[in-house]
């Protein structure tokens, strides 16, 4: 069995301002990360990569910068890690993505099954996974949670409003997770860390490693246009209370006396 | 060249912090330091290479180790020494214990215990200190008495005993200095050898939660391979070898504690609401509680990253620098811990709060591996051999160095750097002709401006690269502006100190010697000082917002 598992490398939202003139995130001492969803899914990939005996490939797309998140992956169990990094892909939006990500895994050939986050959080589109399924002409199952393989047969637990729906497929398939609420992502010793390094380079692919048409790609192949970024409007401002348990609680009850709410 | 690449490092110290931020919460290790109790089950964590297995950065990659460099292993300690400086020390206690085979031992012998260190995941100690000999360990007590076989050495007896060890209850692998009929010398010495025994661990000011005790050696065998290096008499040898790099790793650990406590004062400051705004927006906080500590942290930060890759290439010595970043990186982040504090008022002085707890801790590193003041002595020992043997030159060719830095990049601090150094240059001729290194007090204070001066030297070329070096949080603009506050301060405080303790031990005519320190050219260079403080108070709060 050929997994392929998908990722992205971004900044870590939880600490990212927006400049209030500009628009623009400030992106000074903000670390990147592997976006969380990604790294569920690719935890997934490497549960059944060792269930099922597979050969698990990661694929990002991104700055010379990005090879770090396909260290990560390479470090957590991933058998073969490949960037996409060329001046031709700069300002694909997800159409372009999901259109040099697919001519990348044509590329990489074989395949069964692809697991993909299912959004980024610096972008919240939830579209790339969709979007290589699609250029794939493949079936695709969003929003999954969980993920079992009996034969050539993928059976996925797909969250929907008010439940979960259990689906079946025949693979060659894409799968979008979701990561549980409580997630914390697993990361790898120094030792499997080191062994990465010496033993499973990441391979950097530019253009000349795929086969790809330049106008869809980058910029030109980005039909989006952005219009303006702005943060949301804040609401109004909480009120923090200092002061012992006892304390807080009395003030507290004092409020909700005052709102009437007791 | 390392093993190590440096998106693997950045992935480690990663691996490691997620591992802080999900286990290590301030009131588990509150909690662990309340009850002075050493954290069996983490330690456990760090050694185990299928969860962290950070010791393993410090083992050679031909016994089963990872190998890291110098510039690795000093950004694992100032994660370490941020997390804890207890278990820091836990850490690089196995790492000291190691030293004197890594150093002493023959091929054979680092093949078997290097070895071993690496597969059974052993906790090592470094015992050397006794009740009569710290820094002084020409005192040394134990005695290794040979046992001879016909004719022949077939090992040793160990009696005597050992304090302040750390790892000393915990550790199963032991290096042991004692007296052989043939001088000082490293002996290995297993955990539940017969004779050999750990006392309780002791009740400590800070880092509560690192493994101290005494060890008593009662008549302990060891067979003769259990001589590091299989000759007598080179454990003194083996012991300074290693200053160079255990210093400027204590130094990185210090940096940790440090800069863990002026981010979460800087992150208070922008919180804690006072007469209608943030502390961050008050001028008098910043630059008394905040900026001045950031400042000497990053000067740190550089010296011990540029002596690391010094290092790095060289491989041994680099003793007087693994002093001065010591001496200089522990002051500055005890300072900086006090001063944490203060910022957070009430708050501070609480065990709610983690630089209550950084003080205690921080203190340790201007005790062990050389106290301030032996390092004060050391810089300024081996630096006053290289004033005399260059004729003053010294401190001139450094100086040079600054002019020429200043003449391509005048917005780095080089002019006064410059002027500090041949103002120094100027106090230690004086000190020469009127024969004051006499005085202790002198030669302790001079080895703390040239730790001042020096670092300063580094900062200023640092700020003048084209490319920041790997860990500098900083953009180019805020970095420059450090290097600038540092070499002015540096400049005003070395030369007036300098001035004042000539006068003080000497017959000396202040007025000349003012003259010829250019004091009054380093005051004017204070112009814009409090300009550049003022954006390093904006800067430091958009680095560690408080989101």
């Amino acid at each position: 069995m050929e997994i392929i598992s998908l990722i992205k490398q971004v900044p870590d939202s939880t600490r990212v301002k927006v400049d209030p003139v500009t628009g623009t995130l400030i992106r000074a001492g903000v670390p990147s990360i592997l976006n969380p969803y990604d790294h569920f899914a690719l935890e997934q990939a490497i549960k059944l990569k060792k269930e099922h005996n597979a050969k698990l490939t990661v694929l990002s797309m991104g700055p010379p910068q990005a090879e770090e998140v396909v260290r990560l992956a390479l470090s957590l169990g991933a058998d073969r890690g490949i960037l996409l990094s060329d001046r031709a892909f700069a300002g694909s939006d997800t159409w372009a993505t999901s259109y040099t990500l697919a001519q990348a895994i044509r590329k990489i050939g074989k395949f069964d099954l692809i697991l993909a986050g299912m959004m980024a959080i610096d972008g919240d589109t939830a579209q790339t996974g969709p979007g290589v399924a699609q250029q794939l002409r493949l079936p695709q199952i969003t929003f999954c949670n969980e993920l079992k393989v009996e034969g050539k047969k993928l059976i996925a637990k797909k969250l929907i409003e008010g439940g979960h729906e259990i689906v079946e497929c025949i693979m060659p398939v894409l799968c979008t997770m979701i990561m549980p609420h409580e997630y914390h992502p697993s990361y790898p010793s120094f030792m499997s860390i080191y062994k990465a390094q010496v033993e499973k380079p990441a391979e950097l692919w530019s253009l000349k490693n795929i086969d790809a048409e330049i106008k869809l790609l980058g910029l030109e192949g980005s039909p989006t246009r952005v219009d303006k970024i702005y943060p949301p409007v804040s609401k109004e401002k909480g009120t923090m209370y200092n002061g012992s348990p006892s304390e807080m609680v009395e003030i507290l009850i004092q409020i909700l006396k005052e709102e009437e709410v007791i | 060249m390392s093993s190590v690449d440096l998106i693997s490092l950045r992935l480690m110290l990663n691996s490691l912090k997620q591992y802080w931020k999900k286990n290590l919460s301030l009131d588990f290790l509150q909690e662990l330091d309340k009850k002075n109790e050493y954290p069996k089950k983490v330690i456990d964590d760090f050694y185990d290479p299928n969860i962290l297995g950070v010791n393993y950065l410090l083992i050679p990659s031909e016994f089963g180790g990872i190998g890291g460099n110098n510039v690795a292993v000093y950004q694992l300690c100032e994660m370490l020494g941020r997390i804890d400086l207890g278990i820091a020390t836990t850490a690089f206690a196995t790492f000291l214990g190691c030293d004197p085979i890594r150093v002493g031992g023959t091929p054979e012998q680092n093949a078997k215990w290097m070895g071993r260190i690496a597969a059974e995941q052993m906790i090592v100690a470094y015992g050397a200190t006794e009740a009569d000999a710290g820094s002084d360990l020409l005192n040394l007590k134990t005695r290794a008495k040979r046992v001879e076989e016909n004719g022949k050495i077939t090992g040793y007896r160990i009696t005597g005993n050992k304090q302040w060890i750390s790892n000393g209850g915990v550790s199963d692998l032991y290096t042991i200095l004692a007296l052989a009929p043939g001088g000082a010398s490293w002996f290995i010495v297993e955990k539940g050898t017969e004779g050999f025994s750990a006392d309780k661990h002791e009740d400590k000011h800070g880092i509560r939660l690192s493994n101290t005790t005494g060890l008593a050696l009662d008549d302990v065998y060891v067979p003769v391979d259990h001589l590091v290096g299989l000759v007598e008499g080179q454990g003194f040898v083996q012991a300074q070898a290693v200053f160079g790099y255990t210093r400027l790793m204590v130094a990185a650990m210090a940096l940790g504690v440090g800069s863990e406590a002026n981010e979460t004062a800087i992150r208070y400051a922008q919180q804690r609401i006072l007469a209608k705004g943030p502390l961050s927006e008050k001028m008098g906080y910043m630059h008394k509680l905040i900026v001045p500590h950031a400042v000497n942290l990053e000067a740190a930060r550089c010296f011990i990253d540029r002596n690391s890759k010094r290092l790095d290439e060289i491989n041994e010595g680099l003793q007087t620098e693994g002093a001065i970043a010591k001496y200089f990186t522990t002051e500055v982040a005890d300072n900086c811990a006090d001063d944490s504090i203060q910022a957070l008022g009430g708050y501070g002085y609480t065990k709610d709060f983690s630089p209550e707890k950084l003080k205690r801790d921080i203190k340790i590193a201007k005790i062990y591996e050389g106290t301030s003041e032996i390092l004060q002595m050391t810089i300024q020992r081996d630096r006053w051999q290289e004033h005399l043997k260059t004729k003053g030159g010294f401190y001139i060719n450094m100086a040079r160095e600054m002019d020429a830095v200043h003449a391509k990049n005048p917005d780095v601090g080089a002019d006064s750097a410059s002027l500090c150094l041949k103002g120094l240059s100027a106090i230690l001729e004086v000190c020469r002709t009127e024969r004051l290194t006499r005085h202790q007090h002198v030669t302790f204070k001079i080895g703390d401006l040239i730790a001042k001066a020096e670092v300063s030297h580094s900062f200023v070329i640092a700020a003048s690269q084209d490319k920041l070096f790997e860990g500098v949080r900083f953009d180019k603009e805020t970095y420059q502006a450090m290097a600038r506050v540092n070499a002015r301060e540096t400049a005003f405080n070395v030369i007036l100190d300098g001035i004042k303790l000539v006068t003080g031990a000497g017959n000396v005519d202040a007025h000349a010697l003012a003259a010829q320190t250019n004091l009054i050219q380093i005051i004017q260079k204070q112009q814009q000082i409090t300009a550049d403080m003022d954006l390093l108070s904006v800067k430091l709060c958009e680095i560690f917002n408080a989101r």
